[in-house]
């Protein structure tokens, strides 16, 4: 018989050892909310699930996913998405001239709106002749099928769509609203856990990568950080949550990653030093291995 | 910043309000788009306007024609807050001068979001 | 001609939705069993409003007096011990099936327009030529509420 908090412990040592977010003690309350229901469908009562999902792969994945959070918005905090318009995108146009070709990723794309809100910046201001591919990834199956599926309830769509994109975009389906079929088709779906190496997903001209590091604790964050460098084309951008910092990592990680300025909004790059490195991989863009 | 809130129920008003207010915005507010011209001609000059659809005497969409017709209100910002969700409504509403568009039902967030969008804060933010 | 009826699921959608940004998630809105035609036997109040257009309908509210007086203490803001008149319980249960009304409407073939909302403490009352196409019987604090669509015409 384990007690509550030994049940709380045994979770919350499971999700940092699984996808790296950290359950601190007073988060109780949140993880049984959103583990009760899974309990009363195994038939269980909520100590005894949390025993099931340390011996039972299947169950402990459900589990994960339902303890995801999720929490998102449409062009979400506004100011990015502008300066992608205004200063990213022309500046992108400028460097990738030769190929014509922009890769994007979400890398903690939840349900998809930060996926779709870029790839309605695109519809509008990418020239002919040009191609791009959104990669959104998430570690939670249940975000990437409701990527996958397009579709929003009308509290959702209210959260940050201006009424000029609800219109030209979505349609109605039922209590529902569906991403119209050509920007789902420029959107790609990978199942990629930010703690697992980043392979076979090619670099990009950006990456968006927030509102995720927060729950993640300091080690795992720099590592992902470290990670990352290599994932941006040269001359690319990553994006941050407005809340999160590269600042307190170690000297040369936050040296690795340049700051820059685009009106509210702080954009890094990788610090010219490093750009240099020999073995950018440019040429797994072009083919987009 | 002021908003005025336009809607028949005092409920949905009550909401907005404490809403607007908690993002540091004035508020007044009225019952139909009759009124609604009527506080507007008493000189309470809002940024924005936040407009119900279906309302007694005079719907929102009439309002925003008569507040669209009128030259010394040009740069008020104008964002229906309706249960009418039909895709043709909405496009008729944007079409009449409408600005923004918020579908009730709505969280607090929602109205949050859409007037930063619409780059419209207060200055100060209550504590 | 069958007249054109909401998705139950979807019905239960809007409902949900409406329910939770407004009235909270502290308490869920559960189904309730109860076979068709059972009157609602507690004291309610009642409100609807009506589809005219490309579809036509009302869609009718009706809950058990404490339901609509919590939910109109939320909505307006009122402590416990603050008096709620008749009048402001009208006011957000008028509010509450205008939204779910323009809902449903959005669910079914437009251009159609919607009623503003009548309220009436007590029963609600059906007319003898319409019929029942939807119903939702659910409770909330263990009270009872109801969803109904009626459409013009006789069943079939
Ligand atoms: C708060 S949402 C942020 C969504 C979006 N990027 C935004 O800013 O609005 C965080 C997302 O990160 C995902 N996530 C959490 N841990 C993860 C991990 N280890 N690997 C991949 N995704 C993860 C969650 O499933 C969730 O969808």
């Amino acid at each position: 018989m384990v007690s509550a908090s030994e049940a709380f412990a045994a979770v919350s040592a499971l999700t940092r050892r699984e996808t790296g977010m950290i359950y601190d003690e007073g988060k109780e309350y949140l993880v049984e909310a959103r583990l009760q229901p899974l309990a009363t469908k195994a038939g269980c009562s909520f100590a005894d699930y949390v025993t099931k999902i340390l011996a039972d792969p299947i169950e402990r994945a459900k589990a994960m996913d339902a303890l995801t959070i999720n929490e998102t918005s449409w062009f979400r905090d506004n100011a990015p998405y502008q300066a992608f318009t205004d200063v990213m995108l022309p500046d992108l146009l400028q460097a990738r001239a030769a190929t014509r070709r922009l890769r994007i990723w979400s890398a903690a794309s939840s349900s998809g709106q930060e996926a779709y809100s870029i790839a309605m910046l695109l519809d509008q201001h990418l020239p002919p002749g040009w191609t791009s591919e959104i990669v959104a990834s998430d570690y939670s199956p249940t975000m990437l099928d409701r990527v996958r599926a397009g579709r929003y309830s009308q509290v959702e769509m209210n959260r940050g769509l201006p009424a000029t994109l609800l219109v030209k975009y979505f349609s109605r389906v039922g209590s529902e609203w569906e991403v119209a079929p050509h920007l789902r088709d420029m959107v790609t779906l990978r199942s990629q856990n930010l703690t697992a190496p980043f392979t076979g997903l090619g670099t990009f001209d950006l990456i968006l990568l927030r509102n995720v590091l927060i729950y993640f604790e300091k080690d795992v964050r720099h590592d992902i950080l470290r990670r990352m460098l290599p994932m941006l084309n040269p001359g690319g951008y990553f994006l941050i949550g407005s809340s999160e910092t590269t600042l307190d990592s170690p000297p040369a990680l936050a040296a690795a990653w340049q700051r820059e300025q685009i009106g509210r909004v702080q954009v890094h790059r990788v610090a010219p030093a490093l750009a240099d490195r020999p073995t950018a991989p440019i040429a797994a863009s072009l083919t987009g291995a | 910043m002021r908003a005025l809130i336009i809607d028949d129920s005092r409920a949905m008003r009550s909401i907005l309000r404490r809403i607007v207010n908690g993002l540091g915005f004035e508020s007044a507010e009225a019952g139909d788009g009759q009124q609604a011209l009527d506080v507007l001609e008493s000189g309470f000059n809002p940024d924005i306007c936040l407009i119900d659809w279906n309302m007694p005497v005079m719907d929102g969409y009439t309002f925003i024609t008569k507040v669209r017709d009128n030259p010394e209100w040009r740069s008020m910002t104008l964002m229906m807050v309706t249960t009418e969700s039909e895709q043709k409504q909405i496009v008729r509403a944007l079409a009449a001068g409408a600005h923004e568009y918020v579908i009730k039902p709505f969280t607090p967030d929602a109205i949050a979001d859409k007037l930063e969008l619409l780059g419209l804060r207060a200055t100060e933010v209550p504590a | 001609m069958t007249a054109l009826a909401p998705e139950l699921t979807d019905l239960q959608a809007v409902v949900e939705e409406v329910w939770s940004t407004f009235v909270g998630y502290e308490h869920p809105l559960c189904p309730r069993q109860v076979p068709p035609g059972t009157p609602l036997d507690a004291s309610v109040w009642s409100g609807a409003v009506s589809v005219t257009g490309e579809w036509q309908g009302a869609v009718t509210v009706e809950l058990a007096d404490d339901v609509a007086q919590a939910i109109s203490r939320v909505m307006l803001d009122l402590g416990d011990a603050e008096t709620l008149a008749d009048d402001d319980v009208a006011d957000a249960v008028g509010e509450l099936v205008n939204m779910i009304g323009g809902n449903v409407k959005s669910l079914m073939p437009g251009p159609s327009s919607l009623s503003l909302p009548a309220v009436a403490a007590g029963r609600a009352v059906f007319p003898s030529d319409a019929h029942e196409v939807a119903r939702l019987d659910l409770t909330w604090t263990g009270e009872p509420v109801r969803i109904t669509v009626h459409c013009p015409g006789s069943p079939r």
